[in-house]
């Protein structure tokens, strides 16, 4: 993080108290992963004299509800807002106050009440009407504002065993900073740093796919139906695999890894 | 007799000069604080009248009237303690300088009183120190124990202190506050005894975590099966937020 980054983090764990004495300055970015009890007040902030809550001490951090679906329906869909605006305004009679919340959200949940559905391996054991439900407790515009969707499965026995080299954290950091720093030169003057942030007119201008790629773009959004901030977001995700390529244009193999993080609400949402 | 003292008072990550007005006089003995305190700035009256008297300092018996000034919003918190205090000190004519005026004019003051005088450390200080430092001001007297966090902002002088009987030295004239500053460690040296290749196959997770990192995109894990799983979640997530931490380690200065 550089000096301001960190002086705004500092600033609400300060208000807080929650910074200590002895290291008061928050160098690292925030990693926040509140219970599933919380409330909408302490997720979002609030109260007479309105906090911050979790989402502002996630700014410029990683926000992760692990199960999601058992988080309360009005804390998730608390979210929404804040997703887009990447701030929040808490009004009161006298006052209005609003704390940024520049965060990723990080989300990881089971499809079923019993885990198993959706897998390969296991049988699910719960009814139709048991999966409809539990599954619709994440709401289709929250979904809608999370770029990757992503399936974990069960690995198989001679994984486990395999001896090669698996990459180390390292490896994979270095990857990942190159591509931050082509996105911050990109957007040097925009006071912007990540894909993530740009704008529906930033899209327009920073994400051009090439003929080949808007062909296959133009088949998924009419199959699938997608929303145009689905649209969107396939753009921006399509921009980072580039990214990570270091390749100028967006072509038709990263923007069908785009889509394909998208379809998974097809599989377990859309039954 | 009057005096005023300058504090600032938080509200959001934004803050607003306000200003102590105290008024000491004849009359049946008294102690009103006005100005919208909420019950943390109410109570302080004990702990102001117990901290000077336990400072061996004499508390007058007279009419005492305080305004927290703008008095239209609501104050919270109880950085207004030392203030007060040094407002009802100052009132009483047991602290005397011919440059007070110029010093109270270009000096805020925050800390929380306990019983026996001592300073105690407060929160919201760095929002504080900014906004003083917007404002103009010269000098911050805070609680010792706040230096570090303070001293992050140049160009404003600090002045931390640990006891009520320092100030009045202080402002007295007797007794300088050393404002040596610590230098603060801004390096992200932590050490992740987590890691990538710790997890065994989940290829196809680790290149969406890596996408969802590079791009600061929102990701969401839906998970097949019940045990294990959680742990590689959770570790790719820490991971995760390591990267993110390294996210400007390089040439990102424009912001």
């Amino acid at each position: 993080m550089n000096l301001e980054e960190m002086l705004e983090v500092t600033k609400i764990y300060s208000i807080l108290g929650l910074n200590s004495m002895d290291d008061p300055i928050i160098t690292t970015r925030p990693f926040r992963n509140p219970h599933h009890t919380v409330t909408p007040t302490s997720l979002v902030g609030g109260g007479k004299y309105p906090k911050p809550g979790e989402i502002s001490l996630a700014n410029y951090g990683i926000l992760y509800l692990d199960e999601l679906p058992e988080f309360n329906k009005n804390s998730l869909e608390s979210l929404r807002g804040p997703l887009e605006d990447r701030k929040i305004s808490i009004s009161r009679l006298n006052t209005t106050i609003t704390y940024p919340c520049k965060f990723m959200l990080m989300a990881s949940m089971n499809p079923c009440q019993c885990g198993y559905y959706g897998s390969k391996e296991r049988k699910c054991s719960c009814t139709a009407e048991q999966i409809r439900k539990y599954i619709n407790r994440v709401s289709g515009p929250l979904l809608d504002r999370i770029d990757i969707h992503i399936e974990v499965n069960p690995i198989k026995y001679s994984q486990i065993e395999k001896k090669h080299k698996i990459e180390t954290s390292k490896e994979i950091k270095t990857r990942v900073n190159m591509a931050r720093k082509l996105q911050t030169e990109r957007y040097k003057k925009l006071n912007i740093f990540s894909n993530s942030e740009l704008t529906p007119q930033l899209i327009e201008k920073f994400c051009i796919p090439t003929s080949s790629g808007k062909k296959i773009l133009e088949m998924a959004i009419d199959k699938l139906g997608l929303s145009m901030r689905a649209y969107h977001r396939i753009l921006k995700v399509a921009r980072t695999i580039a990214d990570l390529e270091t390749s100028e244009k967006i072509e038709e193999k990263h923007l069908a890894e785009a889509i394909q993080y998208r379809s998974l609400d097809r599989k377990y949402w859309q039954k | 007799m009057l005096s005023i003292i300058k504090s600032i008072a938080l509200q959001g990550l934004d803050g607003y000069l306000v200003s102590i007005q105290v008024d000491i006089s004849n009359g049946i003995p008294d102690f009103k604080i006005v100005g919208l305190p909420d019950t943390s700035v109410k109570e302080s009256k004990e702990r102001v009248i117990s901290a000077i008297k336990n400072s061996n300092i004499e508390f007058l018996s007279k009419k005492i009237i305080i305004n927290l000034s703008p008095a239209s919003t609501k104050k919270e918190g109880s950085i207004f303690d030392l203030p007060i205090a040094v407002g009802i000190l100052i009132a009483s004519k047991k602290i005397k300088n011919s440059n007070l005026e110029k010093i109270l004019n270009e000096t805020i003051f925050v800390g929380e009183l306990s019983l026996n005088g001592n300073i105690e450390k407060t929160k919201g200080i760095l929002p504080i120190c900014i906004e003083a430092k917007k404002l103009g001001i010269k000098r911050i007297i805070l609680p010792k124990q706040n230096t570090k966090e303070a001293s992050i902002i140049k160009d404003i002088e600090i002045c931390p202190i640990s006891t009520i009987k320092e100030v009045i030295n202080y402002l007295n004239g007797q007794q300088e506050i050393a404002t040596e500053i610590e230098e603060i460690n801004l390096k992200n040296n932590i050490e992740y005894d987590i890691d990538f290749a710790d997890i065994k196959g989940q290829e196809s997770v680790k290149r969406a975590l890596e996408v969802t990192a590079s791009g600061g995109h929102n990701c969401l894990l839906i998970r097949t099966t019940r045990i294990r799983e959680n742990n590689v979640g959770k570790k790719n997530d820490n991971n995760l937020a390591r990267y993110e931490f390294r996210r400007n380690a390089r040439g990102n200065k424009n912001i």
